[in-house]
């Protein structure tokens, strides 16, 4: 089974520890949060307050089952990069495998939005000339995230050159 | 190679200089700027009129549905409408009055803008389409729109006369593909009509009959759908009396009905698909009639689907990926249209326009392969109809029974590729592959494989797709030198009064033109080894041999030069016609004399004087040489041939050497005296014209490194065995009856040594192997006799 998704001859590389952090931390928050506003707008305006009881109960399920699988995702992810291409794998029950060859990158980016920057993280993404491609790599720590992009730009206009 | 490179979204500059700031007439040198025509504000003015018609009646249908119409509102609408429209003509006429133009030999620059001024200024190769559209109110006023792609972004010039518009039209094509011209020669071109659009140089490949469309609009699924649901949600409203309510639902659907009238039988009426001197053309609408020009080098994959009701009738529509047509600006409603490459046709029409697209491609060789039955639990309605299958160049995946999906994308236009599996595929131990390509129609995923499979697919289509964009590289820089040579050829003919319509033949050496009645123009291929040398040889043999009358006419070198490092020729022309090309359309009474008489021509080349005495090369390098005996002279003509061939020999005749070892041992039994041999007596170099009694070959030409002082015979041997090469049905059975011919004229004997020179000849030109396959496979037969 694993083996569907491993690279050829090479080892994953795996994300940072910090970013299973980040994601338990917003799978304990965020659900709760766009459940309680429900939760109480049912409860003041109907004062059945065991409807918003049953709302609570469903974000605390949610909850769980997002833990649950935090750190499987967070394993599941892995990159590496060969001669010619970056493989990037994710996905716990729905899995898959993509691969991108250097020369038809277009456009290596750097992002890094508040939270994660808080956790001290950063995410890779990969345009090439097609919308499908959508290859992205998150919860890397700033100096890998930055590394791997110069090492793309660089490994993308090696290929491309001889485009 | 535009596939390869970045496609910068965010910076059209790169590919346009877009300088705002002051306008060019005032700091450029004085040139006569152009407005577009002044009819253009009003123009526009009606499409705004019409733009707002459109929405405020949907407005009032909407309302109706929710019983809120009321006729007042038609009222104080209507001084609203006509401030409208007066502002957008106000607009108009000052977007006009500030808009100005010059496309010239020296450049192509828009000027626009009133407070902001803009100066656009595209680079004439930077352009990768120019299209001609012709919406219905220009249309009216004989007015178009012509649109210039360059890189990502498109800029509109509107609106001009439609000559003028199609003139500009073929000028700049003509820039963008890197030729030189002037745009005062096509002054005369006038093309565009109103109905059709195509230029008389144009030849159409498909046309859609507007039978065939709208039956197969009203067959597809597109349409039925939406049609099947409106007919339940009336008839179910009305039976239960209830149609108010429906009106909510059925509104919008019947919104989107019209507007898939709109694109798909409107838009699309007229289709024609057509091959013009810059590629292919696509001419389409009912009222607003669009002109497209295919760029094929942006073509990244096709789809060719059927919907089940289409079946019976082997119709299909096409689509195409065009890379940077995925993001149009959605201003005209039929942009979502360009990628359709057919509306719909037949199979036979999906081949010749696919073969246009895809050229060189070999489709129908690819085998398919299905998806593992175990498929069916996850694709209960088709997996049967699951198949995936490459070749060295495409890979296709097909899939789909309400509507049959066939997604092509050849591998070198591949981005990137992904393996997916959920839950279940994995319980089942399947998994789908996407090949990612451009925003487009095309999508193209091999669903349900086998795990196995899916992942040798994916990896495996990497290494394909670097292999076919290597390839594709090679490829392109041969044509590229090709296409210098092409032309440095252009000048040279219209130097000579001549162009490429005028070819006469063109061999493996040199291309022939026609000059007059009485020269013609041999241009020798570059790269050829040592043309200047070979020419001049031949120009002092044939000088030696005038004044000579052997009964045929010979070839004599009127003049030679040089240009761009090509050699060229004035040589007098023939008489008659071409022997090979008259051999194909004369029947075998025509035939059988003319194949004596060009027996009797061969065998009086001997009569001919050679400028050196003994066996001897007379053209090409180290020549003339001599050699004592005819063995000697025929091995060293095959050392260099058999250099480049010998290893292929070695694998395809079986037992090579000993034919080699068996013909040295003939060759050195024959004696025989000198004389003249042309070498090549094939029909391609002999000329034929009316006799009195019938027709006669009257010449021969084209001597080359080829022509030795040697065994005579080897021109009747020639005469009989070239023939068979010859491209006509019976030429086989001719040759074999020529051959009787010359057994009677020169015995029984000859018969041997006729089999003799076929060897000869056959491992003579075997290093013929990769420019013509088809004389290899004929000296492999010579060999295996």
């Amino acid at each position: 089974m694993e083996e569907l998704f491993a690279p050829p001859a090479y080892e994953w590389k795996r994300l940072s520890p910090k970013y299973r952090s980040m994601r338990i931390l917003t799978s304990l928050i965020v659900a709760p949060i766009i459940f309680t506003i429900p939760a109480v707008i049912v409860g003041v305006a109907s004062g059945n307050w065991w409807i918003s009881g049953l709302i609570w109960a469903a974000a605390i399920m949610i909850v769980i089952i997002r833990l649950a699988f935090v750190t499987r995702s967070w394993r599941s992810w892995g990159y590496v990069e060969r001669e010619d291409d970056l493989y990037i794998t994710h996905g716990v029950m729905f899995r898959n495998l993509t691969a991108v060859p250097y020369g038809r990158m277009q456009l290596v980016e750097v992002e890094s939005g508040p939270l994660e920057r808080a956790f001290g993280l950063a995410s890779v993404a990969l345009k090439t000339a097609s919308p499908e491609t959508g290859a992205r790599i998150p919860g890397l720590t700033p100096e890998e995230a930055t590394r791997l992009r110069d090492r793309l730009t660089e490994l993308g206009e090696a290929h491309a050159s001889g485009l | 190679m535009s596939a390869s490179q970045p496609q910068r979204t965010s910076s059209a500059d790169q590919e346009i200089t877009a300088t705002p700031g002051p306008p060019a007439p005032t700091t450029g040198p004085l040139k006569p700027t152009e407005r577009p025509h002044p009819l253009t504000p009003f123009v526009r003015g009606w499409l705004v009129f019409v733009a707002i018609a459109i929405g405020w009646g949907r407005e009032i249908v909407t309302n109706a549905g929710g019983n809120q119409f009321e006729s007042r509102g038609l009222i104080w609408i209507l001084p609203v409408f006509a401030v409208v429209v007066l502002l957008a003509a106000i607009a108009g006429f000052i977007s006009w009055y500030f808009t100005r133009f010059v496309i010239d030999d020296d450049e192509l620059r828009i000027d626009t803008g009133a407070i902001f001024k803009k100066s656009t200024k595209i680079p004439f190769e930077r352009l990768q389409s120019v299209d001609i559209v012709q919406p219905f109110a220009a249309r009216i006023f004989g007015l178009a729109e012509l649109r210039l792609d360059a890189g990502n972004s498109t800029t509109k010039l509107r609106y001009l006369t439609r000559s003028k518009a199609s003139r500009f039209r073929d000028y700049l094509l003509t820039r963008a593909h890197g030729h030189q011209a002037s745009i005062r020669d096509l002054d005369q071109q006038a093309v565009a009509s109103v109905f059709t659009d195509l230029g008389a140089s144009d030849q159409p490949l498909v046309r859609v009959s507007p039978q065939r469309l709208v039956v197969s609009f009203l067959l597809s699924t597109e349409w039925l759908i939406p049609t099947a649901i409106s007919i339940i949600i009336l008839v179910g409203t009305v039976a239960f009396e209830m149609l108010p309510l429906a009106l909510g639902a059925l509104i919008p659907l019947l919104i989107g009905m019209l507007s898939l009238i709109w694109r798909r039988v409107i838009g699309m009426f007229n289709f024609t698909l057509a091959e013009s001197p810059r590629g292919l053309r696509i001419t389409r609408g009912l009222t607003n009639l669009t002109s497209q020009s295919l760029p094929i080098n942006r073509v990244q994959g096709v789809k060719t689907s059927q919907p089940l009701l289409w079946k019976p009738l082997g119709w299909y529509r096409v689509d195409i990926d065009i890379l940077g047509h995925g993001q149009d600006d959605g201003e005209n409603n039929e942009s979502t249209a360009s990628s359709v490459l057919l509306p719909v046709a037949s199979l036979d029409e999906v081949e010749l326009a696919v073969g246009r697209v895809l050229p060189g491609f070999d489709l129908d060789g690819i085998e398919l392969h299905p998806s593992p039955k175990r498929a069916r639990w996850l694709r209960l309605f088709d997996f049967w109809t699951l198949r995936y299958g490459w070749d060295d160049r495409t890979l296709i995946t097909e899939q789909g029974w309400f509507t049959h999906v066939r997604d092509v994308v050849p591998h070198a236009k591949t981005q990137s590729v992904r393996v997916e599996q959920g839950p279940l595929q994995r319980l089942l131990r399947l998994a789908d592959v996407h090949v990612h390509t451009p925003r487009g129609p095309v999508n193209v995923v091999a669903h349900q494989l086998d795990q196995h499979s899916a992942r040798a697919l994916a990896l495996s289509q990497l290494d394909r797709a670097q292999a076919a964009r290597a390839a594709e590289r090679e490829h392109r820089a041969v044509e590229m030198v090709r296409r210098d040579d092409h032309d440095g050829d252009a000048q040279l003919l219209a130097r000579f009064g001549t162009g490429r319509d005028q070819l006469l033949g063109s061999g493996g050496e040199s291309e022939v033109f026609a000059l007059d009645h009485e020269r013609v123009l041999r241009l020798y291929r570059g790269g050829h080894e040592a043309p200047q040398h070979t020419a001049a040889q031949l120009r002092s043999l044939y000088d030696s041999w005038r004044g000579i009358d052997i009964g045929i006419e010979l070839p004599m070198i009127m003049d030679m030069g040089e240009h761009n490092g090509r050699l060229y020729t004035v040589d007098r022309s023939f008489s008659g016609r071409n022997y090979s090309t008259w051999l194909r359309h004369a029947d075998m009474a025509q035939r059988r004399p003319a194949l004596i008489s060009f027996l009797d021509a061969t065998e009086r080349l001997q009569q001919l004087p050679s400028p050196v005495p003994g066996f001897a090369r007379l053209i090409g390098d180290g020549a003339p040489g001599q050699f004592a005996t005819l063995g000697e002279l025929l091995t060293r003509m095959l050392w260099g041939p058999l250099q480049t061939s010998r290893a292929r020999l070695e694998r395809d005749v079986p037992g090579v050497s000993d034919v080699w070892n068996r013909l040295h041992a003939e060759l050195a039994q024959r004696s025989v005296a000198p004389a003249l041999v042309h070498g090549d007596v094939c029909p391609p170099n002999a000329y034929i014209s009316q006799g009195a009694q019938g027709p006669v070959v009257t010449g021969i030409g084209d001597f080359s490194p080829h022509t030795l002082n040697a065994d005579p015979l080897m021109d009747v041997a020639g005469a009989v065995i070239f023939l068979e090469l010859e491209p006509y049905a019976d030429a086989p059975a001719d040759a074999a009856w020529l051959e009787a011919v010359a057994v009677e004229r020169h015995g029984r004997d000859i018969v041997g040594w006729i089999d003799v020179y076929r060897r000869y000849y056959g491992f003579y030109f075997s290093n013929a192997y990769e420019v013509d396959p088809s004389l290899y496979a004929w000296c492999l037969r010579q060999l295996s006799r």
